[in-house]
């Protein structure tokens, strides 16, 4: 069952169209991919399916109902959005930040701080302050707070940027856990093409359009990539290397 | 930083403690001591007229300024926000010294009231030009508040160089947070903005937590940033024109208290908005208290001590974060 669902949405924010005419849905339980080259719309999309912004024709469906219907406790319920870059200065320490999880539900909240913590290995860090955390740390400990709120729906612009493979490495073994585990759904930005393994499907978009969606394998062709970013040469060998790289990840169980 | 558990409630605790001792001294310290434990009929005079009226409204003032200031500074995630950063203390003071300077009192109205009417209308003067069509924006409000600001500062200055009026040092004193001419009128009227302000802060609580992390987390937890923005901003411009109106402009109060305060207990606003009234109260009627005493019989005004006491242990704080 579909989870999330673009059906037909535009969106400009000035005379230039960022989003056109863009249809594609996700299921409860996958882990999905947005990549493309900078300026395809990506962060666009994303902010359009939080309800950050209201597209200026078409529907952004979340549950089988426009994001923009829902109350605030409601949307949040549902949907959790993570910018790329997460506030270095903010002031409070992993317990504090997780605990905010619990505004939208009233005392009814999908996981406890404690719970979410274990999940996402930060358990012992708790009184520790954001600041002093790695940057892989810090983004596992916003998603723990999602993870406190229940939302089905997580939305992640590009969670990989500036992480090391080590880090990005613990990163989509959480996600996956969590897909797998709680059911939630993932949708998340990347320029990480090589990656495009690790997801259980891809789309692919350039000019606010999606050029291919589907199976990674299936999308992330020499000829879809060359097309999609506008390159001359093969990147078929760039890929191999990365392939082995997931194997391996594959291998160590993410 | 790691903190034990029970380390907040024993902050709080101590400062609660600290707070009632300081309350004491305040009420006894002047140029005349006084043992609250035995008193004549003169002296329960004299501390019911002057020295508990004062001490109310350093608590209050004080109290009103660190809440304030824990506010502006989570709603524009800027650790340099202040109550007067944002033009307010600039317009209660030139409302203000208009009335002192050339002696208004239209309808009754009196210096304290001007001064709050002035803080009012220039926080909705920055409110309107904080606002663009994506709402209220922290950089474009913060900007419109200095802005502002300077702007009442330069007439408040050119003001103050063409008057020949004896109420220029009168105005001086009241600009540099000087108690001396506080009397009980002003405390029911002051406590109730400063309540209301507060209450709306503490209702409010969550969504300032939530501002503090940026406005797209916010709406991502259900909050909309601008309605949260505008309430708090509200409630901060009560408390701040109510704080400002009662007894002048006192500074770093606002800037400092909620710093130490985070440095403590965390920065769950729950908690720090409590301990910031407590912490920012108890600082400046112990400022007050030290200001009367020290060079008695002059009074030096509340605010300078507040500056000069606090500067130092800020700094310290400071040096201990970098090591």
């Amino acid at each position: 069952m579909n989870i999330l669902e673009f059906a037909d949405v535009s969106f400009s924010y000035s005379q230039k169209r960022f989003v056109a005419q863009m249809s594609f849905s996700v299921a409860e339980g996958e882990l999905v991919g947005l990549m493309g080259p900078n300026g395809a719309g990506k962060s666009t999309i994303l902010k359009l399916a939080a309800g950050l912004l209201s597209p200026q024709k078409g529907n952004v469906l979340v549950g089988k109902q426009n994001i923009g219907s829902y109350s605030g406790k409601e949307r949040a319920k549902l949907v959790a959005y993570l910018p790329q870059i997460l506030d270095l200065q903010a002031p409070f320490r992993v317990g504090e930040l997780v605990r905010m999880g619990e505004y939208p539900q009233e005392g009814s909240q999908a996981l406890c701080v404690e719970e979410a913590l274990h999940l996402v290995g930060l358990y012992g860090k708790k009184d520790t302050h954001l600041a002093e955390l790695s940057g892989g740390e810090r983004r596992r400990a916003y998603i723990a707070m999602t993870l406190v709120q229940g939302a089905r729906v997580l939305l992640l612009d590009e969670p990989m940027a500036s992480l090391d493979i080590r880090y990005q490495f613990d990163l989509y073994k959480l996600l996956k856990d969590i897909v797998r585990e709680k059911g939630v759904s993932v949708l998340m930005s990347s320029h990480d093409i090589g990656m495009g393994a690790m997801l259980d499907r891809l789309i692919l978009v350039k000019g606010g359009m999606v050029i291919a969606q589907g199976d990674p394998g299936t999308v992330l062709t020499d000829k879809t990539v060359q097309e999609s970013y506008d390159l001359n040469e093969s990147v078929g060998a760039y890929m191999e290397t990365n392939r082995t790289i997931c194997r391996a990840f594959a291998f160590a169980g993410v | 930083m790691k903190r034990k558990n029970g380390y907040p409630v024993l902050v709080a605790a101590s400062l609660c403690l600290a707070s009632l001792c300081i309350i004491v001294i305040s009420v006894a310290s002047g140029p005349r001591l006084l043992n609250p434990f035995s008193m004549d009929i003169e002296t329960c005079r004299m501390l019911l007229a002057i020295r508990l009226p004062r001490t109310a409204v350093a608590l209050l003032m004080g109290g009103a300024l660190g809440a304030s200031g824990a506010i502006l500074q989570g709603i524009f995630r800027n650790p340099l926000a202040d109550p007067y950063i944002l033009g307010i203390s600039s317009g209660a003071s030139l409302a203000a010294s208009f009335g002192l300077l050339f002696g208004i009192s239209l309808l009754t109205l009196s210096v304290p009231i001007l001064a709050f009417i002035g803080a009012i209308a220039t926080g909705a003067a920055v409110v309107v030009l904080g606002h663009d069509r994506k709402g209220l924006q922290p950089e474009r409000l913060l900007l419109a508040g200095v802005g502002v600001g300077f702007f009442l500062s330069a007439v408040l200055m050119l003001v103050m160089t063409v008057s020949v009026d004896d109420g220029l040092k009168r105005a001086i004193l009241w600009m540099s947070g000087d108690l001396s001419m506080v009397d009980w009128g002003l405390v029911p009227v002051g406590l109730l903005f400063i309540l209301t302000g507060f209450a709306i802060a503490l209702i409010r609580r969550k969504g300032l937590n939530a501002l503090t992390l940026g406005d797209d987390i916010a709406h991502s937890l259900g909050f909309n940033p601008t309605k949260e923005r505008f309430i708090l901003f509200i409630a901060a411009s009560l408390m701040t024109a109510a704080a400002v109106s009662m007894g002048g402009v006192v500074g770093f109060v606002g800037l400092v208290v909620p710093h130490v305060v985070r440095r403590h207990v965390g920065s769950d606003a729950s908690v720090v908005l409590p301990l910031s009234v407590v912490a920012g109260g108890t600082l400046l009627c112990f400022a007050d208290a030290i200001g009367r005493t020290v060079a008695a019989p002059l009074e030096l005004p509340a605010g300078i001590i507040a500056a000069l006491i606090g500067s130092p242990y800020f700094i310290y704080l400071l040096g201990q974060k970098k090591a």
